[in-house]
């Protein structure tokens, strides 16, 4: 699971009305080398959630220096560009799982792919 | 003219007609190698080069394949992915893999009882994909070298295949002694089953009978090694190579919920180059080592059980007959739901279990995108976020670059699919999808709602799908049409009588590919008019009516029913199980995977049909639903192909 997709993800847990962002477990990280577009990165970020992204690197431990919050300008800055490109697209998340963050409950992330199924109770 | 002229011009121009050929044919090749897998070729040479027919999905063996390539300089690395009918060499020099691909280009290779004419093309880099780790299911162990050669002949020379009466041989009991030292087992086994398995054969994949057998079971290899699979419940797949001499041990989950199977096949991909590992360690397969194949010999098993004097009380009910689980065998005859807890069994039974049964067939017959559905992607504006609800295989996630896809899916192994593919993708219900509301700049929806089976849960699906969209987004829905013939224009469905079932292409061979048809169909009868509609049952009359099979390739006599997929890849040879048992076993205790039956094909050997559900939609009966849901409106419905489809905009 890339934290793209972790971007999007909620708690879709009956009941719960602050399901976002998910809570990151991992056991197991890996970086991948993904090639770089800076175009693609730019359209990336205005459709992004950035504190949930920069708490979900944190939990990583794969933050680096991720600005807490966006630079100005960002459409001109590859340096930056370059760091959004990594967290979002190369850090992958194998092992784990997701929390919900009022109920607790957790979503196992297995071989990269999060199971976001719920039981009949719960949906 | 001379003679000699003339004989040399034709010479000259056959010669130029052959090479036209290999170099059409190795054009076709690389193409389906940058349109199925991704891989593009360099136009100018590189020391890379990609070998068109040369995999192991060619049955073409490492050996073979290096050996060959050898001939032409030094090799720095052969890379075989495992099943694809391709291979990548690397020479040290780009002068030797010039000299390959001049010399083997279009040229034949023999490997085993294959032989295949190879397409070579340079390739700018060689991405050595990472397998994911592969766990052993819990419970289950592996010891090798547990029986010397010498123990080996003495028990396969006990075996007196005459009588089927017989006590434990006495040449058996070293062998549970050493099991019960060793702390595989507390108890002494009472039961033997001795099963022997020639090239070729298998044993469908069961779970061994909860009622009839205790916890642990041993299977011992004798003569020749095999590859057996495990199957979790989940889709989930763990091939374990089974030496000769080596003592299988299943526990717990491997033995109570994991099915294990051997499937019936002459050759096996195994690890090139056995490495020297502990007696209890991890399987080798799906580790980053190379595989190859290895033809299979008559491999027999002793496999020791310990009969169960009371009732089951496992962990695991769903899958045990003395706890009221069900055995995964399909209802007789099953019915349209009335409820949402039949609902949601009957889904579970002809919809999901099926998909995950099928996940790998039916991805290689769905890799032609629509292309009305192509050309709604590629009119969204770059950077728009796209939901796949129910994206299979990932077959449109990629189609437009420059959108911001996510997939989702029922099946852990369609999505599985995905995630290999590079795709963001996650397992879970159409009904109830972990996206924010108004998350997303647009929706899709292809061939999904057609599997939920009642009116309610349908509109729930797209209730579902809108509620993620942006307002102002808009959503694509495609769904089955019950009529097949629309403007007196038949689908392809239909059209496709004569076609191969499912659709399969021929997959081994690169160069000879054909396009494959989307859905399994049947033969064509009768057609409908557009005015035939009122000869259909209405919905309330259907609530009770059972669900009856469809006949591939043939217009719809209703709209609720069972589908069929013949599965491809993977004959079972039922009888088999029972070839040489020394102790029948209480009932059957080998149960194929769900709702499946085998049906007889040309050829003898019988091919697992799976059932899926379907409500395919009459003409409206789309639109209809969609106009019940608020806030949306129906901006275009159509026919496409044999679907009814509509594009909705979320107000």
């Amino acid at each position: 699971m890339k934290l793209l997709t972790h971007n999007m993800l909620t708690s879709h847990v009956k009941g719960v009305t602050k399901g976002y962002p998910l809570l990151i477990k991992a056991t197991e990280v890996k970086v991948n080398e993904v090639d770089f577009n800076p175009k693609f990165v730019c359209r990336m970020i205005p459709k992004l959630e950035w504190s949930a992204l920069v708490q979900a690197a944190d939990q990583l431990g794969h933050r680096e220096d991720l600005p807490g919050e966006l630079v100005p300008d960002y459409e001109k800055n590859e340096d930056f560009l370059k760091k959004v490109h990594r967290v979002l697209l190369e850090v992958e998340v194998i092992e784990g799982c997701l929390q919900c963050p009022e109920s607790g409950r957790e979503f196992p992330i297995s071989r990269g792919i999060p199971n976001m199924l719920l039981n009949e109770d719960e949906a | 003219m001379d003679c000699t002229v003339v004989n040399n011009v034709k010479a000259a121009t056959r010669r130029g007609k052959e090479d036209k050929k290999v170099l059409r044919k190795q054009l076709k090749a690389s193409h389906t190698l940058l349109k199925h897998e991704g891989i593009s070729t360099a136009s100018q040479p590189t020391k890379n080069l990609v070998v068109a027919n040369g995999g192991l999905g060619n049955g073409v063996s490492r050996e073979d394949l290096s050996a060959s390539m050898k001939q032409f300089g030094d090799v720095e690395s052969l890379f075989m992915p495992p099943q694809k009918p391709y291979a990548f060499v690397t020479y040290r020099s780009e002068d030797d893999a010039r000299k390959a691909h001049t010399q083997l280009n279009g040229q034949k290779l023999l490997s085993g009882e294959n032989s295949v004419t190879l397409y070579l093309s340079y390739v700018d880099s060689v991405k050595h994909k990472e397998e994911a780790r592969v766990h052993f299911p819990e419970g289950l162990a592996l010891v090798k070298d547990f029986v010397s050669p010498e123990e080996e002949a003495l028990l396969l020379a006990a075996v007196d295949w005459s009588t089927s009466d017989q006590g434990l041989p006495e040449e058996c009991l070293a062998v549970l002694h050493r099991c019960l030292q060793d702390g595989h087992i507390n108890v002494l086994p009472d039961q033997l089953t001795v099963n022997q398995y020639e090239t070729g054969q298998g044993i469908p994949p069961h779970v061994d009978t909860h009622s009839a057998f205790a916890d642990t079971i041993l299977s011992l290899s004798l003569g020749a090694k095999t590859v057996m699979e495990f199957r979790h419940p989940d889709g989930r797949v763990v091939p374990i190579v089974l030496p000769e001499r080596s003592l299988l041990v299943m526990k717990g989950q491997s033995r109570y919920l994991w099915t294990h199977g051997i499937t019936p096949r002459k050759f096996d991909l195994v690890p090139a180059c056995e490495t020297q590992s502990a007696d209890h360690s991890e399987p080798d397969l799906g580790s980053h080592g190379d595989l190859t194949l290895s033809k299979r010999g008559t491999r027999t098993s002793f496999t020791f059980r310990k009969i169960r004097h009371e009732p089951c009380c496992c962990a695991f009910p769903s899958a045990c007959d003395s706890q009221g689980g069900s055995s995964p065998s399909p209802p007789s005859q099953p019915s349209l739901p009335s409820c949402h807890a039949n609902a949601t069994r009957l889904e579970e039974e002809y919809v999901h279990r099926v998909y995950d049964a099928i996940a790998s067939h039916f991805s290689s017959t769905r890799h032609t995108p629509w292309p009305r559905v192509c050309h709604f992607l590629s009119s969204l504006p770059p950077g728009s976020v796209l939901a796949d609800v129910g994206c299979g295989n990932g077959k449109y996630l990629g189609v437009n670059p420059q959108l911001i896809p996510v997939g989702c899916d029922r099946s852990s192994a369609l999505v599985q699919i995905c995630t290999e593919r590079g795709f963001n993708a996650f397992v879970s219900d159409a009904l109830s999808v972990p996206l924010r509301t108004d998350s997303c700049d647009a929706c899709i929806s292809i061939a999904v709602i057609h599997h939920f089976s009642t009116q309610e849960r349908r509109l729930a699906a797209v209730r579902e799908l809108l509620r993620l969209l942006k307002p102002g987004g808009q959503a694509l829905i495609y769904v089955w049409a019950y009529e097949q013939e629309y403007n007196k224009q038949r689908s392809k469905y239909l059209k496709d009588h004569n076609k191969p079932q499912n659709g399969e292409k021929s997959k081994d061979k690169l160069g000879e590919s054909q396009e494959p048809h989307e859905e399994p169909s049947v033969l064509t009868a009768s057609h409908l008019d557009n005015n035939h509609t009122g000869d259909l049952k209405d919905d309330s009359k259907m609530t009770e009516g059972k669900l009856s099979v469809h006949t591939n390739r043939t217009a719809f006599t209703s709209q609720d029913l069972l589908v069929p997929w013949h599965l491809k890849g993977r004959k079972t040879r039922v009888e088999e199980e029972s070839s040489s048992g020394l102790h029948t076993t209480k009932s059957s205790d080998s149960k194929l995977s769900p709702s499946v039956d085998t049906s007889q094909v040309p050829g003898g050997s019988s091919v697992p049909v799976f059932h899926r559900y379907y409500h395919v939609f009459q003409q409206g009966e789309l639109e209809q639903l969609c106009i019940e849901v608020t806030g949306v409106k129906v901006q275009t419905s159509y026919h496409d192909q044999g679907n009814w489809c509509v594009i909705l905009q979320k107000e």
